[in-house]
């Protein structure tokens, strides 16, 4: 079995050889080999196929000269894997006749350095026939009634689409290097000469000079979809240039999604994929109406957050009843049974008089006793309308995460961005600056308001602003000035991804973070606008969900 | 505080309020530090980095005042062919530095990654994208790139093209070495050559290139004199100094003036004393802002840098009858180019000339091609005995760089320097009572 990553590799030249040919696809849990072998900073998916390739049962390895990260995996594996077929086809970036003409020396050399290593043997005719064999499949597949989204940008494993399709939404194409089905020209008179062309008139990747064209040819495909998860892998840097184009022009609502070819951020990816869906169809079905006794109904919203569990019971006339939050513990589930008694016992009411309970939050899904779950984007926006309907720009400091969303005048979210797997910026990275400054997350905002000296904080990772914060007390820096510091330094993030969905007034905090005076005050100076904070910042996803509950009953 | 720290002070806040309107105040002053650097040069370091200097700061404030004298390159455009047609080679590396010489590129920098560009991304491209794109920097009418080293570079060259609409020529380095390669890229080189008589309307005169390149082969065997003469030699200089050098030899090569430089070097040299401290090799680009690496390597007489793979990369002679076939082999035998034992291999042949104490490579962030490979190559050098130091860190944008780690690394590694050397003297001594 040979493996291959690339669309531009020459696969059906080694099949019609009798070989078995395997796209690697990693999914792997952790890069220890890779970042050993490699550095940390490289392609996320570069460092998934030296994983899969140290653990699977490989002849050999085809790949091609597509990008930097790729050029040092081949390095690698040729080290570790001296008696494989490691081999590096040389892929030209030009699809013009001397591109072709290249590329078909190249592979012409790989099939004889293949035959020398294996023993096989490359027949002209066999390949021909086997060429001929081969469909070509349909690229676009839209569905009436569904909601139809496109994937565009990077290679993306199978995860998005099984998401999209668990969630009832139809793939309509994949325009990835991965979701590409394969062009395949078949020329009797010059067998190989009509397959390289075929190979490289392929919808073109961002490391090829017509990558121009993908411009049109992206317009063409959109118009038929509902909205288009824009793909790209950590490290890979290649595919944000176009999305930053696309956003300008495209008029379809886009998504950017960031993975990095490990099982531990798929979470993340879910909440993502499910808001970005819920935005695009915010109707659904109505449930049977369940009333207490004396004729009043009762919904209950549940937010269950990393940091904090919050609760609100909301009635028919979305007055809330009660609300309540807890610290969340090792399981979410147990906070939520915990934060479901408190706000019952507040509300004076007992389970069964709640119609209908909506979850949110990352721990949406351990909370058995939900009837549903909507994503916390969507909460937050719907949330936020309830509190202050003037609000546009939400943004959003929780405990792990922090995430800007865009609103519309009716509460629908129209776009959000959220921080990637990274601390800086959160109400974790606060936690953890209080502690090196042994004072209590309270202490921290108050004193960062007394600040008479101007700190900056410039490292942009949290462990590496920890650290400098060490420094900087090392330093004999005063405490106030180093708190205030920290709080500009997590109005910068936010600042960064409160541009990214356009900064349109009004404004309004939420989470956690949003109780510390010192990072409000630092965001308010970086936006030039005040920042709406309602009573309790952190029961507004929790609210959102009531909402959605109350929907549910067309109340 | 200095007047020009004043200056440098100002141009920031007005090109972070209102980019686009203070590019004549930041066009003065790269003139003002042109002037400043012939009148008033750096003290302490030795009169060929001091003209070394100056000449880079003419270069680029001269270019960048006459907007119709130059294009735009990467760091390995063909600038011997551009200058056939009496064009400079601005490289886009090397304004990103620049233009962090009034200190915006975090500015920059924030700018492109709000509008989505990856964070990831290395930073000089993205300084890049985010001075053009914010419209803080005029932009000329054509440039030129090639696909050696960086992915960023046709990207960010593509993009430039689709958001502020300067053409460019693409250039198809193949991976191989071989005469297949050769061949391609030298078809694109000449077709190269006849878009900009289009464009120009100047017409192209291959005697001129002939010529360039026979001064290139005189310059690279002076410069690795040079170098051999700074392993040997007290030369004080910084750490930017070595990016001058660099500067130099990408898009200065081939000219007279460059030439002489180096001889003067060579002449100069000799008038200092002998350097009896730790020869270091540079491996990539050098951060010239960062406190530590400036304590140790600007003007110290125990630790000197005798050279590095950045200006120095191809390191062949060319075949001046064929000059476009020329041109395209040094292209491909770039050892940037290829695969990492290429580059080693390169790299080794460098330290036998040269006689290192010691390599230290510096990855930069989102570098992937040279942090991918620095495993590999300290094992290379293991090989060849020579102690080798990975720092991680970020070229120009210093919040990246963390001066905590950076210090106690390098700080720990010369202390291993110098124990090695006691150790060895003790075993020679050793060896002679023996």
């Amino acid at each position: 079995m040979l493996g291959y990553i690339c669309k531009y590799a020459p696969v059906e030249v080694f099949a019609s050889m009798g070989v078995q040919m395997e796209r690697i696809e990693p999914d792997v849990t952790n890069f220890n080999q890779a970042e050993i072998r490699m550095h940390p900073n490289i392609c996320s998916f570069a460092k998934g196929v030296l994983e899969e390739v140290m653990s699977g049962d490989y002849e050999g390895v085809i790949l091609t000269t597509c990008c930097d990260s790729i050029r040092r995996l081949y390095d690698v594996l040729t080290e570790e894997f001296p008696e494989k077929f490691i081999y590096m086809l040389d892929t030209p970036r030009i699809t013009k006749d001397a591109g072709i003409t290249l590329y078909e020396q190249r592979m012409k050399e790989m099939t004889r350095a293949y035959e020398e290593f294996s023993g096989r043997v490359f027949e002209e005719e066999k390949f021909c026939e086997y060429l001929k064999g081969k469909e070509e499949e349909q690229q676009l597949s839209v569905k009436n009634g569904a909601v139809n989204i496109g994937i565009i940008g990077a290679r993306a494993n199978e995860s998005i689409q099984t998401i999209l399709k668990e969630n009832g939404a139809n793939v309509a194409f994949d325009l990835t290097c991965t979701g590409l089905s394969r062009k395949i020209l078949v020329d009797e008179s010059d067998v190989m000469e009509g397959y390289t062309r075929g190979l490289l008139s392929q919808f073109p990747c961002m490391r090829m000079e017509q990558a121009a064209n993908r411009d049109e040819l992206i317009r063409r495909y959109v118009g038929s979809v509902d909205g288009i998860i824009y793909h790209t892998v950590q490290f890979c840097d290649n595919y944000a240039y176009e999305y930053a184009w696309l956003k300008d022009w495209l008029e379809r609502p886009m998504l950017l999604l960031e993975t990095d070819y490990t099982r531990q951020s798929s979470g993340q990816i879910r909440t993502r994929i499910e808001a970005f869906l819920e935005s695009l169809a915010p109707e659904k079905g109505r449930a049977e109406k369940r009333r207490k006794g004396d004729g009043a109904m009762y919904v209950m919203g549940i937010d269950s957050g990393s940091t904090s569990t919050n609760a609100v019971i909301m009635d028919q006339d979305r007055k809330i009843r009660a609300f309540s939050v807890v610290r969340t513990g090792a399981k979410a589930g147990v906070s939520a049974d915990r934060v479901l008694q408190e706000v019952l016992e507040k509300a004076g009411l007992v389970r069964e008089d709640i119609s209908w309970i909506v979850s949110t939050g990352y721990g949406r899904v351990s909370i058995e006793f939900a009837d549903e779950n909507v994503t916390e984007i969507s909460c937050h926006g719907k949330g936020a309308h309830y509190f202050n309907p003037k609000i546009r720009t939400i943004l959003d400091i929780g405990g792990q995460d922090s995430k800007a969303i865009r609103l519309s005048d009716t509460g629908e979210v129209k776009d959000f961005v959220m921080n990637d797997k990274c601390a800086a910026g959160t109400g974790r990275f606060l936690e953890m600056i209080a502690r090196t400054l042994e004072v209590s997350l309270d202490e921290l905002g108050a004193i960062a308001l007394t600040s008479k000296e101007k700190i900056e904080i410039t490292s942009m990772c949290s462990v590496f602003a920890e650290s400098e914060v060490i420094s900087l007390i090392a330093n004999n820096k005063e405490k106030a000035d180093i708190a205030d510091g920290v709080c500009h330094a997590i109005a910068n993030k936010a600042f960064g991804l409160l541009r990214r969905v356009g900064m349109e007034p009004e404004f309004m905090m939420t989470g956690g973070v949003a109780k510390n005076p010192g990072v409000v005050r630092a965001v308010e100076e970086k936006i030039g606008s005040k920042l709406y904070i309602c009573e309790e910042p952190e029961i507004v996803g929790a609210a959102g969900a009531a909402l959605y509950a109350l929907e549910k009953y067309g109340a | 505080m200095w007047i020009a720290d004043k200056y440098i002070d100002h141009v920031k806040e007005q090109t972070a309020a209102h980019p686009g309107e203070s590019w004549e105040k930041m066009l003065l002053g790269f003139r003002l530090n042109k002037l400043r650097t012939k009148v008033l040069p750096k003290k302490g370091i030795s009169k060929g980095y001091q003209k070394l200097e100056a000449m880079m700061m003419s270069f680029v404030a001269d270019s960048l005042g006459r907007p119709d004298s130059y294009v735009w390159g990467n760091i390995f455009a063909p600038c011997e062919l551009i200058g056939c047609f009496e064009l400079n080679t601005l490289s886009i590396e090397c304004l990103s530095c620049y233009f962090s010489g009034y200190h915006l590129e975090d500015f920059f920098i924030d700018y492109a990654q709000n509008t989505g560009i990856a964070p990831t991304l290395c930073s000089y491209h993205k300084i890049f994208v985010g001075a053009i794109d914010s419209g803080a920097v005029p932009v000329p009418e054509y440039a030129v790139t090639t696909s050696l080293s960086c992915d960023g570079n046709l990207n960010t060259f593509r993009y430039l093209e689709k958001k502020k609409g300067v053409p460019f020529t693409f250039l198809d380095v193949p991976y191989r070495d071989d005469a297949a390669s050769v061949d391609y890229l030298a078809e694109q080189l000449k077709e190269f050559a006849a878009e900009l008589e289009r464009r120009f309307g100047r017409p192209f005169d291959e005697e001129k290139l002939r010529s360039a390149i026979r001064i290139e082969n005189e310059t690279r065997k002076e410069l690795m004199h040079f170098f051999k003469l700074q392993s040997e030699r007290y030369y004080p200089g910084e750490l930017i100094s070595h990016l001058y050098m660099m500067m130099g030899m990408h898009l200065l090569i081939g000219t007279q003036e460059f030439l002489d430089l180096i001889r003067f070097m060579i002449k100069d040299i000799q008038n200092y004393p002998k350097f009896d401290g730790k020869k270091i090799l540079w491996i990539h680009l050098l951060p010239f802002y960062q406190e530590t690496l400036q304590s140790y390597f600007n003007t110290n007489r125990k630790y000197q840098i005798i050279a590095s793979d950045i200006i120095i990369d191809s390191m062949e002679e060319m075949d001046g009858t064929k000059p476009f076939h020329a041109l395209a082999k040094k292209i491909i035998r770039n050892l940037y180019n290829g695969s990492y034992s290429h580059k080693a291999e390169m790299v080794g042949q460098l330290a036998d000339t040269l006689k290192p104490d010691a390599v230290i490579q510096f990855c930069h962030w989102g570098c992937k091609q040279s942090s991918g490979g620095s495993i590999l190559l300290k094992e290379k050098l293991q090989e060849l005995d020579i102690p080798m130091l990975i720092l991680d860190g970020d070229g120009i944008d210093r919040r990246n760089s963390h001066d905590g780690q950076i210090k106690t690394r390098l700080e720990a590694f010369l202390e291993m320097l110098e124990s090695g050397e006691k150790e060895e003297t003790a075993e020679e001594k050793q060896k002679k009572i023996c």
